[in-house]
This record gives C-alpha cells, sequence and structure tokens, in this order.
C-alpha cells in the first residue's frame, strides 16, 4: 500500500464534489452545523457520515437512493414523536443506511446485531497499551538522528 | 427465527452513545471484510469533513493556559484535573498529561501501538496516526516528520517523543506565537491547530 503524505492536503475539487453530496441531502437544515459547516459531536457520527458518502461515491449505491431512505427514517420518527426530545439527525443516518444496505444484500441485520454484540463485549483495553511516563525518543539539540529509547 | 422483519426499524432507537458507536464500528468492519468498501476510502471522506470536529476543546484549554498563568501551572501539573476545571471532560478514568513546549524542548504525541487519541480534546485523529508506518516514523524520525507539516523546531531544541495510551493520554500545550498580546481568548484559540497540540506544527503566527 502506498501511504499518501502525511499532511495529506484534499484538492479543491474533492472537496466541492463532496461537498455538493451533502447539499443534496434531505432535511439539510436538520443537519448539525458549526459556522455554516458539517459538525459532528460524537466520532461514531463522522465515521457514520463517511461510510455512507464513501461507499455513494465509489458507486456502491446511488445517493438518490439513500436519500429515499434517510426522507423515510426522518418521517417515520416524526410521526412517532411528538417532540423533539431525542432527536438526532444521526441516528436517523445510521438507522437509513442499515435499511439501505439491507435492501440491497449488503449487510445481513443479524450478522450486524452479532458484531456489534462483539464490539461491545469486547474490552477497550484489549490491546492492552500500559502507560508510558517517559519519552519513548529523544533527539538532543543540533542533531539529526532519533534515538529511540528501548 | 420468524417470517417477521428481523430488523424492526422502529423499536432499535433510541441508543446510548456506546451502543451505537459500536454498531456503526461493526458495520464499517463488516464492509471492510466483504470488500464492499476499503477502509482507506471511509478514512479520506472523514479526513474531508473532518476539521468539522476541530480540536476545539483543546484550543480552548490552550488560550486559557496562554492568558491566565494559575490555569496554565494546573493544566502542566494535573491536565484532567485542569480540563475538567473548564468543563472539559475526557473519558471516564482517563488521565491526561499535558506537555509544555519551550524554547528549549519540543514535544511530540504519537500511540505506538493503535491509535490511542484524545479526540475529545483534540478532534478526530489524522489518517496517518493509525498507520503503523508511520507511528514507527514518529519515533525514529520526529524532525523528519515535522518537517512533512512545513515546521522545524530548530536545531538547538530538543524534541521528545511521547507515547499515548489508553490510560494515559499526552498532549501539547504549544508556545503562544509573537505579536499576540492583548488577544481575547477566542483570537488566540483560533491560532491552535490538531497538529500543534501533537507537537507537529507550531500554532499558527498571525498575519
Amino acid at each position: 500500500m502506498t501511504l499518501p503524505p502525511m499532511n495529506e492536503v484534499i484538492p479543491p475539487e474533492v472537496r466541492e464534489r463532496l461537498e455538493r453530496l451533502v447539499d443534496e441531502l434531505p432535511y439539510n437544515e436538520e443537519i448539525p452545523r458549526r459556522s455554516g459547516d458539517v459538525a459532528f459531536n460524537h466520532a461514531w457520527e463522522i465515521r457514520a457520515f463517511a461510510i455512507a458518502t464513501a461507499m455513494a461515491d465509489d458507486g456502491a449505491f446511488d445517493w438518490r437512493e439513500f436519500q429515499r431512505e434517510l426522507i423515510r427514517s426522518v418521517q417515520a420518527w416524526e410521526s412517532n414523536n411528538d417532540s423533539t426530545t431525542g432527536w438526532s439527525y444521526y441516528d436517523r443516518w445510521m438507522e437509513a443506511l442499515e435499511k439501505l444496505l439491507g435492501d440491497k444484500g449488503m449487510l445481513d441485520a443479524e450478522e450486524l446485531d452479532r458484531r456489534t454484540a462483539e464490539v461491545l463485549a469486547t474490552p477497550a483495553n484489549t490491546h492492552h497499551h500500559p502507560p508510558a511516563r517517559e519519552p519513548v525518543a529523544i533527539v538532543p539539540s543540533r542533531a539529526g538522528e532519533g534515538r529511540p529509547l528501548e | 427465527m420468524t417470517t417477521q422483519d428481523p430488523h424492526p426499524v422502529s423499536g432499535t432507537f433510541p441508543r446510548s452513545d456506546d451502543e451505537i458507536a459500536a454498531r456503526v464500528k461493526a458495520m464499517e468492519s463488516i464492509l471492510v471484510e466483504k470488500d464492499l468498501i476499503a477502509s482507506d476510502a471511509i478514512d479520506y471522506m472523514s479526513s474531508v469533513f473532518e476539521n468539522e470536529l476541530g480540536p476545539h476543546l483543546g484550543a480552548r484549554a490552550t488560550a486559557r493556559a496562554w492568558v491566565d498563568p494559575e490555569f496554565k501551572l494546573l493544566l502542566l501539573a494535573d491536565g484532567t484535573a485542569a480540563c475538567r476545571e473548564i468543563d472539559i471532560g475526557g473519558i471516564q478514568g482517563e488521565e491526561m498529561i499535558v506537555l509544555e513546549n519551550t524554547e528549549d524542548v519540543h514535544n511530540v504525541v504519537v500511540c505506538t501501538l493503535c491509535s490511542c487519541y484524545p479526540w475529545p480534546v483534540l478532534g478526530l485523529p489524522p489518517n496517518w496516526y493509525k498507520y503503523p508506518a508511520y507511528r514507527s516514523r514518529a519515533v525514529r524520525d520526529p524532525r523528519g516528520v515535522m518537517a512533512e507539516f512545513g515546521f522545524d523546531p530548530g536545531d538547538d531544541v530538543e524534541v521528545k517523543v511521547w507515547d499515548s495510551s489508553a490510560e494515559l493520554r499526552y498532549w501539547v500545550l504549544p508556545r503562544r506565537p509573537e505579536g499576540t498580546e492583548g488577544w481575547s481568548e477566542e483570537e488566540l484559540a483560533a491560532l491552535v491547530t490538531r497538529d500543534s497540540l501533537l507537537g507537529l506544527t507550531d500554532a499558527t503566527t498571525p498575519e
């Protein structure tokens, strides 16, 4: 695998193409934003967002299909709730994505349930990484070479 | 097994944040395993929008430390407690250590093992943060890594690399840029980038 440069810059034309996906989303005014830009309050939200946009961008499904599911999910929520308490755009997003991928035979609901249970049962510290209270490397001044500490 | 819809859509919500975070993770792992989407493509898409989950909280704490010497002392002595004081909560039980950059010492943060990252403070990690090749390089050649970010801390500065883990997370207090005397905390916070909180660069110097 060729790794991109670490300080990878997103080309403006790519950014524009992807932002167009966002512009076309239904209930656009409901998308959480900060200073006009799409905003995420939890890491899972951007991950769910990225799975859907990446798959659409890759041609796994048509963006309009996702839009339709999102509309359905939002409408179903609105008809079952009479206040905005508990409203979350990305809950609806995830519901729509699960449904679409399920309908397309790309994701089996039971498999997803099972895998989710596995993730929840895995302790956060499985890859135990003990606290390191000293630096792992010190590069002295006026020197170019690293000196990894064991 | 019944013939009913095995996935009662309206019954599955609301979920706790842990549950839904696990579900997203599970979905991603299944899709990647089935080769329906590449993990890289998801990473890339996150990076396009990542600055929207920016390092707001870390920037706020940094700006406060620049204007309030007492807060700075507390931040460096007990990062977890200092952040709690300005309503920045870590994940439970998580210890944070804040490393001060000075004229003589420049600090860089990596996670050598996985991708331990205090994202509530720093926003989303950069893509490379989880690639083994990059992680080991940050230990072996931190100056080279900083150069990729267009940054040179100067030859007369000692560079220390710190290994962040799930129980003990590091972030960097960058030096306050010159020419910012009398700036408000809000103005100062805007100069603090994610990369500067990882020690890959300095904070932005005003024009």
